[in-house]
């Protein structure tokens, strides 16, 4: 065996990953196939492809809540085994718990790690005011608008201080002012903090208008990484500005043509 | 605008309510002082109330709605606790449930009646059995909700509390815990209304003290006015049991998104 780069600078590897699931009428379908994918650490990079490509899926094996039918996943030069502890994973659905306000839920994690219950509330505190949620602290998740709960959710993940950030079409279901807001409070973050980021979206221009890296998966059954798009665009970052760049529209055709196949390929296969 | 109206719909439903009540009562009263109804077999509402002020007067009732509210709390009390822990185990591992799932089905189809001279002859004529029968009541519908409960629990939910680093323990506590109690809180007034049908039924069977036995007794010497100034006392109590109850309930839920409709007629 051997490492193509020294440990310590991946924070996230794929190889040759397979992923199948039982489908109700007593079939296999291969989700994933000999996917093979690098994330080095501080990077952030936007996973693209078809709906139902496997994007999920991908990013629940490197979160430890799949484990691959074949392959391995690394996790700063490790194999990953259980639930990945230095990752945290903001999912596509809501999954706040809808009995703790916007502050308890915050501070979960920090519950979880035993830290104490004063300490923890303070912190949730300044989180919640980091993501513009100031004086909404005790509202339960039902009380929140649907842009609310995602930054609740945010600073539950950030909370925990995570390594990787794995996030599933996390501003899918914003409106377009208030999910540019949260875009730019990512990137502030990101860039502040350092993090790894796996982002996955269904949006070409948000995946470049934050990534490093643009991976574009192919349409399933048997998904992997088809095509890889580095983005030179200057940081920091603005997302609304970003898109001016005459080097932002260039780079969307490029990876927009092989997506665009893949999408079309999707559409007439059907699930 | 709207609430006021809402006010006053409100005010005029009880007024109508409140008149059903006068009317009934009324009419049953005339009818039997006109001779329509036969006092000895019906009664009637001023002798009721004669003897249900009597009962408080003298205090002699207090004891008896003593014996039947200790035997109320603890049925729903312990069978509860019973079907809360039964229902994680079954809802936490499969074996289990597939094992037993015959005999908890047949055991729940059972009317529940037949048990109560064994809990008798097991338990005596006291408190005891009044409380084994209730819990054979209570268990079944708190088993089944916390089941439920456990089993319904987004799979989404219970990996991001993982995710948050979680240990079973946490995820039972956080989780699994509080979205059961949102299911067995939906079913609180069956259950507390159950703990009671089986004290009540209980003593009515077999024993020397609560409203049931107050009815039972009653009944036992032709007394029709003891017999509903007895049913009376049991509704009286059964209401302030379901106002505890809502009230409880309030409380527990307050994080849940109110139901869209006022109770507006
Ligand atoms: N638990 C499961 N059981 C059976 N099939 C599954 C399961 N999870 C995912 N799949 C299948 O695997 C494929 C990939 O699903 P996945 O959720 O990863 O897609 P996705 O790329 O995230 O889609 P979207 O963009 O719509 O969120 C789909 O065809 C889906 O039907
Ligand atoms: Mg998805």
């Amino acid at each position: 065996m051997k490492l193509a780069s020294p440990p310590g600078t991946c924070a996230v590897r794929l190889r040759r990953c397979r992923r199948s699931f039982r489908t109700p009428d007593g079939g296999v379908y291969v989700a994933l196939d000999g996917v093979d994918l690098e994330v080095r650490a501080g990077e952030f990079v936007a996973l693209v492809g078809p709906t139902g490509c496997g994007k999920s899926t991908l990013l629940n094996l490197v979160a430890g809540l799949l484990q691959p039918d074949a392959g391995s996943v690394e996790v700063f030069g490790e194999p990953l085994v259980g639930i990945n502890r230095r990752a945290s994973y903001l999912f596509q659905q809501d999954v706040l718990l809808p009995w703790k306000t916007a502050e308890e839920n915050v501070m979960l994690g920090l519950v979880f790690r035993r830290v104490p219950r004063e300490q923890a509330r303070r912190q949730a505190r300044a989180w919640l005011e980091r993501v513009g949620l100031r004086g909404f602290e005790n509202r339960y998740p039902h009380q929140l608008s649907g842009g609310m709960r995602k930054r609740v959710a945010l600073a539950q993940n950030l909370i925990v201080n995570p390594e990787i950030l794995l996030m599933d079409e996390p501003f899918a279901a914003l409106d377009v002012q208030t999910r540019q807001l949260m875009e730019n409070d990512l990137l502030r973050i990101w860039q502040e903090e350092r993090k790894t980021v796996l982002f996955v979206t269904h949006d070409l221009e948000e995946a470049i208008a934050l990534s490093d890296r643009v991976v574009v998966l192919s349409a399933g059954p048997a998904a992997r990484p088809v095509g890889e798009f580095p983005v030179e665009l200057p940081r920091p970052r603005d997302v609304t500005e970003v898109r001016l760049d005459p080097a932002f529209g260039d780079l969307f055709r490029r990876v927009w043509e092989l997506l665009r196949g893949e999408v079309l390929r999707a559409f007439r296969l059907g699930p | 605008m709207r609430s006021g109206w809402a006010h006053n719909a409100r005010w005029g439903l009880r007024a109508v309510q409140a008149a059903v009540f006068v009317l009934l009562v009324v009419a049953w009263e005339l009818s039997s002082r006109w001779g329509w109804l036969d006092p000895f077999f019906f009664s009637r509402p001023s002798s009721v109330a004669e003897r249900v002020v009597r009962w408080f007067a003298t205090g002699e009732v207090y004891r008896h709605i003593y014996v039947t509210s200790l035997e109320t709390v603890l049925a729903f009390l312990v069978g509860s606790l019973l079907g809360v822990v039964v229902g994680f185990a079954f809802a936490l591992s499969p074996g289990l449930s597939r094992v037993f799932d015959p005999y908890v089905k047949v055991a729940n189809a059972m009317p529940r009646i037949v048990l109560a001279p064994i809990f008798t002859l097991w338990f005596g004529l006291g408190v005891l059995s009044k409380v084994a029968f209730g819990v054979t009541l209570v268990f079944f519908v708190v088993f089944f909700n916390t089941y439920q409960g456990v089993r319904e629990v987004d799979r989404n939910v219970l990996n991001n509390a993982r995710m948050l680093g979680a240990t079973e323990g946490d995820l039972v506590r956080h989780v699994l815990l509080p979205s059961a109690l949102v299911w067995i809180l939906s079913s609180l007034h069956t259950s507390v209304g159950l703990a009671l049908v089986g004290a009540v039924v209980g003593e009515y069977l077999g024993s020397a003290r609560g409203l049931g036995y107050l009815i039972q007794q009653a009944e036992a010497l032709f007394d029709t006015t003891g017999v509903f100034a007895g049913l009376v006392v049991l509704a009286g109590f059964v209401l302030a049991v379901d106002l505890l109850v809502t009230s409880v309930e309030r409380r527990l839920l307050r994080w849940k998104p109110p139901a869209h409709v006022e109770e507006v007629v």
